[in-house]
């Protein structure tokens, strides 16, 4: 009975030209779509690296100008520098039996300079680059599908 | 019509078709050639540069912080060949701004890029940021002016300058002997020197890295962390040190003497405090080294000089006969003015007769005859085994480079006679340098324990300090001794009322005056003079060693090198905080 059946019509030329035609636009967005995702990306990445490079030159020039501070604030205030001015405001280093000493119970002396924590105590790792940064599209992907299906996963559990 | 247009798609696919081939046979062709190897390079340079990444070199602070040894910008002025437009105005102002040579630069200026594979030329370096700033100002200024139509506007188009580091002393000279310095004007293959510069080099300098950088912003990524240069915290305190030099430069004016050296210790915990010495060396000025330096000069006397210490030397021979058991502070001796051993006789320093003198009154009057006794009575054996438990037949390793220490005579030597044993008793026929009679009398201020002295508190390596332990080396006398030497030399600057001695606080010290060997024996004209003390005697803070070396003023320790230490430790107590004794025992009481 079934093979019997005989299409009785067709389509029309036009329409079947409209098809392909939708056929093809439609591959043409999609081809679009996914080149314009790639472009914004590789964009987006371009102007990431440069703002990288941008950091890390103002990382250096920061240490530098850190440096030349520094290195600025000990020299207005080296030792020579500092006995001149002491001179000029009249200060004098005092006889030991001139100095007046009071017990200050809870004082804790000074124990000394301390440039950075001691290596025992934890610390939070340097900041790293984020994947976002070096992922390539394929990756994004990858981890876009791995996420969806995760995510699909989660939703059909039956809970209790 | 059809034809037509089949035609016309033919000879468009035939074109297409053409430079297909046109571009597979360059592709093939350009790889065939002999040049590919020098093309390919060429690409690789237009993908990015290697560049070196050199870490800043190591900071070292004192004590509390203030920075002896950092780095600043400073930069390197060249000529950028090609780009050179007005060669007149550049020359003139490198040469009023930078002191360069006018005809010198207007010659370099002038020079066609590529001419001798030249396209760049250093002009100057090392120029501090502030004439860099005039150069800037002009630079705009030339830009922003206005200028005549038919004028040629000036321009230092051409001139750039690039910034590096470069090492700073911010305190010049102060304590330039501890310090080292590092050749900075060698940027490709600068080394630290002397000092802590020396002794640390290898950690203070980090590990340059060599690193691609792209030019394909898609193909950044961070830079690799680099092994940064450690930063360095020394024991060194800058206040105390400044003390030193000065009473040291000032005790040089008075007593004529031909040099100095001031050491303060922790005797606690070996630490130095300051190490004060001539001559001394602006650091920023290093290239000046072999003028100040004169041969044989050592960098730093205090690690690197040894001489004949004299009577200071009697308060180790006095230690080790106490605690052998050899003597104790009541023995009496009866001093008749000389003494013979070895063949050879041994007098006083006023060839005097002194009489019945106990221990104390021997070191009171720092009598020789009594001290070769005391040394006869100890034996050659347990007196030489003393000496080496305090260290004098070693460097004390110090944490500074170019230590130096003289060979210590002893029993079965060559060089070695049995009159050695009396004399050197009292400090003559052996030789010592600072560091070493500091490191072994730490052990008569520290109970017995003789602590490694060092001058670095503790070292930041990435980013975490690490704290500096202090090491005990030996125990050469047991803590009963210590304090029985220390009280007997209390004691004797008490009844001595000695120079040495500072109102309020408690100190054990000796005196010392050694004469100096010369070609033509030994000279009492001119002498080494010492002192060595500590106190507060009840519990050491401090332990100062003075060194005159051939005072004009007087030859005689006691009164050039014994006011010199009492200056110190008045100045001493009121930096470092410590009370005089009356308060302190009062709080302690309370």
């Amino acid at each position: 009975m079934k093979n019997d059946l005989i299409q009785a019509y067709r389509q029309s030329p036009w329409r079947i030209q409209l098809q392909w035609i939708g056929m093809f636009l439609l591959l043409l967005v999609l081809v679009a779509a996914i080149a314009g995702v790639y472009l914004n990306l590789s964009a987006r990445s371009a102007a990431s690296g440069r703002q990288v490079q941008m950091l890390e030159n103002k990382i250096e020039d920061l240490n530098m100008e850190i440096n030349d501070l520094s290195t600025k604030l000990a020299k207005i205030s080296s030792s020579q520098a500092m006995l001149s001015r002491l001179e000029e405001s009249e200060y004098i280093l005092i006889n030991p039996n001139q100095a007046f000493y009071l017990e200050v119970s809870g004082f804790e002396p000074d124990t000394g300079f301390v440039l950075a924590p001691p290596a025992s105590e934890n610390t939070v790792s340097s900041p790293v680059l984020k994947p976002e940064y070096s992922n390539s599209l394929w990756d994004r992907l990858l981890e876009l599908i791995d996420k969806t299906v995760l995510d699909f996963s989660e939703d059909s559990e039956v809970r209790p | 019509m059809k034809i037509h247009f089949y035609t016309r798609y033919l000879i468009i696919t035939v074109f297409c078709f053409l430079i297909a081939i046109g571009i597979v046979i360059q592709l093939i062709r350009i790889q065939s050639m002999e040049d590919y190897a020098a093309i390919l390079a060429q690409n690789k340079g237009y993908e990015g540069s290697f560049v070196t990444l050199i870490p800043d070199r190591g900071r070292i602070f004192d004590r509390k912080g203030s920075l002896l040894a950092g780095n600043e910008t400073t930069y390197e002025v060249g000529l950028d060949l090609v780009n050179i437009d007005d060669p007149e105005t550049i020359a003139n102002a490198v040469s009023s701004i930078l002191g360069l040579d006018y005809y010198e630069t207007l010659t370099y200026a002038n020079i066609k890029a590529g001419q001798d594979g030249r396209y760049y030329i250093v002009l100057d370096d090392f120029v501090p940021a502030e004439k860099i700033e005039q150069l800037q100002i002009l630079k705009e200024d030339y830009q922003n002016r206005e200028i005549p139509k038919k004028q040629k506007r000036p321009s230092l188009s051409g001139l750039m300058w690039t910034e590096h580091t470069k090492r700073s002393y911010p305190e010049g000279s102060l304590a330039s002997n501890v310090i080292g310095f590092y050749k900075f004007l060698d940027r490709t293959g600068g080394m630290g020197y002397y000092g802590v510069e020396g002794a640390y080099n290898d950690i203070l300098s980090g590990t340059p890295v060599e690193v691609f950088i792209p030019n394909d912003p898609q193909l950044v990524t961070e830079l690799p962390d680099i092994q940064k240069g450690a930063d360095l915290i020394l024991t060194i305190d800058r206040e105390i040190q400044t003390m030193a030099e000065n009473v040291l430069d000032e005790s040089l004016d008075w007593s004529g003497a031909e040099s100095g050296t001031i050491l303060i210790a922790n005797p606690e915990d070996g630490s130095i405090l300051a190490m004060a010495t001539t001559p001394r060396l602006d650091l920023n000025q290093y290239w000046q080294y072999d003028q100040i330096f004169v041969n044989p000069t050592p960098f730093n006397n205090a690690i690197s000089k040894s001489y004949e210490p004299g009577s200071v030397f009697k308060v180790l021979t006095m230690a080790a006969a106490l605690d052998n058991g050899a003597v104790t502070p009541n023995t009496i001796f009866s001093d008749v003015g000389s003494i013979l051993v070895g063949g050879a006789y041994i007098y006083n320093w006023n060839y005097g007769a002194w009489g019945d003198q106990d221990m104390t009154g021997c070191m009171q009057h720092s009598l020789n005859v009594c001290l070769a006794w005391v040394a006869t009575e100890l034996g050659e054996d347990a007196f030489y085994n003393y000496m080496r438990n305090f260290g004098l037949d070693r460097n004390t390793g110090v944490d500074l480079a170019g230590e130096l220490h003289y060979p210590l005579r002893l029993p079965g030597d060559n060089q070695w006679y049995e009159v050695d044993l009396a004399t050197n008793s009292f400090g003559q026929g052996i030789s010592t340098t600072p560091i070493q009679m500091v490191m072994s009398v730490s052990a008569l201020a520290n109970d017995g324990k003789m602590m490694s002295p060092h001058v670095t508190k503790s070292m930041i390596i990435d980013d975490h300090q690490y704290e500096v332990n202090p090491v005990i080396v030996g125990s050469p006398i047991k803590p009963e001794t210590a304090h029985t030497i220390t009280e007997m030399l209390a004691v004797s600057l008490e009844q001595e009322a000695s120079n040495a001695l500072v109102d309020g606080y408690r100190v054990a010290g000796k005196t010392g005056t050694a004469e100096i060997a010369t070609e033509f024996g030994y000279t009492s004209n001119v002498t080494n003079t010492s002192f060595v003390g500590w106190g507060p005697t009840d519990d050491p803070k401090f332990l100062v060693y003075v060194w005159l070396e051939k005072p004009t003023i007087s030859i005689w320790g006691s009164e050039v090198a014994a006011p010199v230490f009492s200056e110190i430790v008045q100045k001493l107590v009121v930096l470092m905080g410590i009370p005089p004794d009356s308060i302190r025992m009062n709080i302690a009481s309370n």
